[in-house]
């Protein structure tokens, strides 16, 4: 009996091609286009060469910590290169200046060196390049005024013209030096940062919980008040909580099909890392369609609307909560987090998103269980209200 | 105007959605659109710092702290593990910087103390590590030939603060026309989406089996009855399409009131009449009232990832942009993206708005014809 | 006989409105019992209630002797439903979907088959067992819809409406059915108002309005508790005014309708009622083309117990 019931519910829900579209394709659809969309944004966000122009000037020429930093900076073989440099000259600075406007019109480069008495740059528009630009040009000209300043402090005891001479490349190739043992930084990031995920993860939760639509169908074909089929279930000698419970599970198992094929194509076709905790990530993946299971069925035991309705609901709750935790926008999560904590803990779509976050982002473990203890708390307080409202066995009206 | 009214009646049926992404568009609005001063001066970037302090807070390390705090924007969190961890990884900061303890002292006596650092590696970071290993640089190169702290510090100071004359040759309000065209661009969501979910729940409801009979054999002529249709159709697009000039008037404000803004507004014109017929189209091939969100979701969300109406045009990888030349929304995004950098509007700068625009008319036409030829094929009921 | 069903005093209030009231009946073994009454009348909140859906405010109902009550599952297990909707899956074929109602009663899985492929004989589905419902034309549906609630081979039937929508070649194959589930031993309950299946099939009617039994007996006997007795109708070509007020005072006449030169008269009691209406034609001198009397049908004894006013 049980399994006959399980078999027909697992078959029927299969065979609802709406549902398969909802649950199955859909969420697959909009991983392809997070991926198309997404997919470059965070090389795009690094530090990428830098198209300038210098204007060689005779100042520029006859300045050797500039041209040989600047030469350094450019250079093929320097894994730090910062910049692509056109060098400009033409009969005299005015020309050159002017082909410099040319090629800042045309965007080829964002910004150029003018050196004359004057110290200029001329960019178009404000920006991150041209600050990195303007950065590294005042580097050049604090150092100079390092090496003039401690010249100056040399001075004041020794002033002959040679021990300038011998101070000024004592300091010079100190000040250089000082660049290679500049060991002081440490890096401790964590390794994995790519946000972007988290519209994956986003992605996942929204799975989970739209699955609740599935369990919502299988129960409504069970109740008597939401379709004849539950009336002719109901006079029907089989016991209630039998034909319920099979239901529930057969829902249960095409939701976690589902979600597993989702699981197979982000990691293999779109490249979504989930961590390494392999079990961990499974059983996030359990209760999370738990808590859109534990959804469905309360929609469909409390809410006396019409099917529709009901999927309506679990609709909107599931894209309110994605909403919430960042499917639309990463920032929205973080702020909700930072701001109103509150709301997203008791967010079912965040608790997903946020143990995937944990499992991925951080080496401890004790956030991630937080979040699967909520959603075990959160399937578990609607499923007991949904069984006190299933145990009543009349119906006042149909 | 029974056709318009049973018109209305759909359309009221099926406002939540569009409501919801109107809603989404103006909180994303409000967030996005909170700095608002449009100074014609080179700007700055200044990278989101946090710093986390376990020295004294004097001397050195309080130097240092004064310069990060002048060159970047200090972001507090609370100092736990958890909510600075968060902080990086959703870019509220671009940069983590902890100060050890002893720092200051262990510096200037030669300890080579360890600063740790956390970083988002992307630009903003990359600036960040620029400041904090120039300041340290020209610190040690100080600290390597004074001895004096005082000393040490105001000369780094001095050095920090030689300055670079940065001229800006456009002289465009850069920033309202970011908002413009992120706005714009977005609305390439709503329009579409709205346009195709109501007109295709209305052709629906019109096509269904019943309906259809009733029309077909009521006294209306059938083609006036189609152009009723059409026309309350097209009188909804066009009120789609004022509300959101109205909303980014709200939203943006005067600077909507220029040439740029009209460009903006017209182009949205154009899309909206090329949703319409792109709703048609729709609307004629398919039967089933419930494939219809689906489709919408598919179609708008698709091409609005695909055209970069979410994620700008430059961050897309090209193999995306390639594929996006065969939608109409690329040459209405791609238009907005090209007012935001003309800098003085005439016929020569306008080519290339001109142009999109033609091809945006040509799929409008296109999409009609499509539409008549699969119309007539369907006249009878079958 | 047996009783099957003891229905005393029910009443089922909805709010203020009584939609059942006070109502008692018994339905006999072996029998088809026809439940008859307007839209809205209580049929179907009734079977509702018998088969313990519905709450309801006063009374007893006891099926096969015993007190109807959501667990009884030894009862339940020999009812068999079709209900006035069309319940059946979408997604299932026909032979799926009677094989999972049948599911719910059956164990076995060879009794089953044999089952399903007797109800699909019983309503001659044989060629379509494969075809799922949208394919489906609206009185193979129908057959469907009782199929799936026949299949179980239920001692007690309740038939609400089955034949609502059907074309008269599927309802004469329905109700032949019906009636080959009665020669093999099931009780029947049908409520239906189509009155010719009633004459044809029912070997008892209730008729119920506003929620009480207004009439009850054998079809002879209910046609009794109405006054007509004798419906005449005469084509007659012209007839003039003074003639109509004439018949309308002749002895046993009830009521007189002429319209579209046809004349119905009805008949309250009386012998030789035909007989005297011809004299009094032939004294006048009306010529008349056409002249028949009938006995009245229990569509008349429906309208004159239930009165001719719209229902919802």
């Amino acid at each position: 009996m049980f399994y006959h019931n399980f078999k027909y519910s697992l078959k029927i829900l299969l065979k609802n091609k709406m549902l398969i579209f909802w649950t199955f394709a859909f969420p697959i659809i909009l991983g392809s286009l997070f991926k198309m969309a997404f997919s470059d944004i965070e090389n795009n966000e690094k530090l990428d060469t830098i198209d300038i122009a210098i204007i060689q000037t005779e100042e520029f020429n006859n300045n050797q910590i500039y041209k040989k930093t600047y030469e350094e900076l450019s250079n093929k073989n320097n894994k730090n290169k910062l910049f692509n440099i056109y060098y400009i000259k033409e009969k005299n600075n005015l020309e050159s200046k002017k082909k410099a406007n040319q090629l800042l019109e045309q965007d080829k480069i964002v910004g150029y060196l003018f050196l004359e008495n004057k110290k200029e740059i001329i960019v178009k528009t404000s920006g991150i390049n041209q600050t990195v630009f303007k950065y590294v040009t005042e580097e050049i000209i604090q150092t100079e005024k390092i090496i003039t300043n401690l010249i100056k402090e040399g001075m004041s005891s020794n002033s002959t013209d040679q021990t300038i001479n011998q101070l000024y490349e004592k300091i010079y190739d100190k000040v250089l030096s000082i660049n290679e043992n500049n060991t002081i930084l440490k890096d401790t990031t964590n390794t994995n940062l790519s946000y972007t995920m988290i519209e994956f993860y986003t992605l996942i939760a929204m799975t989970c919980l739209y699955g609740g639509i599935l369990a919502m169908t299988s129960i409504n074909n069970n109740l008597a008040n939401m379709s004849s089929k539950g009336k002719r279930i109901f006079i029907s000698p089989t016991k209630k909580y039998k034909t319920i419970i099979s239901s529930v599970l057969a829902s249960y198992i095409v939701q976690l099909i589902g979600l597993f094929i989702l699981f197979i194509y982000t990691v293999v076709v779109l490249k979504v890392d989930y961590g390494n905790n392999f079990p961990l990530i499974i059983l996030l993946a359990l209760i999370g369609s738990l808590a859109g299971l534990s959804l469905g069925v309360f929609t469909s035991c409390v809410f006396k609307n019409s099917e529709n309705t009901k999927t309506g609901i679990i609709i909107s709750l599931t894209m309110l909560g994605c909403f919430l935790s960042g499917m639309m926008g990463i920032t929205m999560k973080y702020v909700i987090d930072k701001n109103v904590p509150i709301i997203n803990k008791l967010n079912p779509a965040n608790m997903i998103t946020d143990g995937f976050y944990s499992l991925y982002y951080y080496d401890t473990l004790d956030r991630y269980y937080f979040n699967i203890i909520s959603l075990i708390i959160f399937a578990m307080i609607l499923i007991v209200i949904s069984t006190f409202s299933l145990r009543r066995q009349k119906y006042d009206s149909i | 105007m029974i056709v318009f009214n049973t018109f209305l009646k759909v359309v009221k049926s099926s406002l939540t959605p569009i409501i919801m992404f109107t809603l989404i568009l103006i909180i994303f609005g409000i967030t996005n659109f909170s700095t608002n001063d449009n100074s014609l001066n080179f700007e700055v970037t200044k990278p989101d710092i946090l710093i986390i302090n376990n020295d004294k807070n004097e001397g050195l390390t309080k130097n240092l702290i004064e310069y990060l705090t002048k060159n970047s924007n200090i972001i507090k969190v609370k100092d736990d593990k958890y909510k600075v961890d968060d902080a990086l990884f959703y870019r509220d900061v671009n940069y983590v910087i902890i100060i050890p303890k002893n720092f200051k002292e262990d510096f200037l006596n030669n300890k080579n103390p360890e600063i740790q650092i956390k970083s988002t590696k992307d630009y903003q970071s990359s600036l960040a590590e620029m400041m904090l290993e120039r300041y340290i640089k020209v610190a040690s190169i100080y600290k390597s030939q004074l001895t004096s702290e005082d000393k040490i510090i105001e000369n780094i100071n001095e050095t920090l603060s030689t300055k670079v004359d940065v001229l800006l040759t456009s002289k465009l309000d850069a920033n309202n026309l970011n908002k413009m065209t992120f706005f714009y661009n977005f609305a390439n969501y709503s329009i579409l989406a709205g346009c195709v979910y109501v007109i295709c729940l209305i052709l629906s409801s019109f096509k269904n089996e019943n309906i259809k009979k009733r029309t077909i054999i009521s006294s209306m002529n059938y083609k006036e009855y189609n152009r009723k249709l059409l026309l309350s159709n097209s009188l909804f697009v066009i009120l789609l399409w004022l509300f959101y000039c109205i909303l980014s008037l709200l939203l943006i404000g005067k600077s909507m009131f220029t040439y740029h803004g009209l460009i903006y507004i017209l182009n949205l014109f154009i899309f909206s009449i090329c949703s319409l017929s792109i709703a048609f189209l729709i609307g004629n091939l398919i039967n089933n009232k419930n494939a219809i969100n689906g489709i919408v979701n598919i179609i708008a969300l698709g091409s609005s990832f695909l055209c970069g109406a979410f994620v700008p045009l430059e961050f897309l990888p090209t193999g995306v942009i390639n594929i996006a030349h065969v939608l109409p929304s690329y040459y209405y995004i791609k238009t907005n993206e090209i007012i935001k950098s003309i800098e003085v509007i005439d016929i020569h700068s306008l080519k290339p708005v001109l142009a999109n625009v033609s091809i945006l008319i040509l799929f409008t036409i296109g999409f009609s014809v499509i539409t008549n030829i699969i119309s007539k094929n369907k006249q009878k009921i079958g | 006989m047996k009783n099957v069903i003891e229905v005393k005093n029910l009443t089922k209030k909805y709010k203020e409105l009584k939609a059942i009231d006070d109502l008692s009946f018994e339905v006999y073994e072996g029998e088809i019992l026809g439940l008859l009454g307007p839209n809205g009348s209580g049929k179907s909140t009734t079977i509702n209630c018998l088969l313990s859906l519905l709450n309801f405010n006063k009374g007893t109902i006891k099926i096969f002797g015993k007190t109807m009550k959501p667990s009884s599952y030894d009862i339940k297990e020999k009812i068999g439903v079709v209900f006035q909707d069309i319940a059946v899956f979408e997604e299932l074929n026909v032979i799926d979907n009677i094989n999972y109602f049948c599911g719910l009663y059956i164990k076995d899985k060879d009794t089953r088959k044999k089952y399903v492929l007797d109800a699909i004989n019983l309503v001659g589905l044989e060629n379509y067992k494969k075809f799922y419902p949208k394919q489906l034309s609206g009185g193979l549906l129908r057959r469907l819809n009782i199929a799936c609630g026949i299949a179980h081979k239920p001692k007690l039937i309740f038939l609400d409406e089955p034949t609502v929508a059907v074309d008269p070649q599927s309802r004469n194959n329905i109700l032949e059915g019906i009636k080959k589930l009665r020669d093999e031993g099931s009780t029947i309950v049908y409520t239906t108002h189509y009155m010719e299946e009633v004459e044809i099939i029912c070997d008892r009617v209730i008729i119920i309005d506003k929620g009480s039994i207004i009439a009850s007996g054998t079809t002879d006997e209910v046609k009794h508790l109405a006054s007509i007795e004798e419906k005449v109708t005469v084509e007659v070509v012209d007839l003039e005014n003074k003639y109509l007020e004439e018949i309308k005072n002749l002895k046993h006449v009830d009521e007189v309708k002429y319209d579209n030169n046809i004349l119905f008269i009805t008949y309250k009691k009386g012998k030789n009622n035909l007989i005297d209406l011809i004299d009094y034609l032939k004294i006048n001198k009306i010529n008349y083309t056409k002249i028949f009397s009938e006995r009245p049908t229990l569509n008349d004894v429906f309208l004159e117990l239930t009165g001719k006013e719209l229902r919802d």
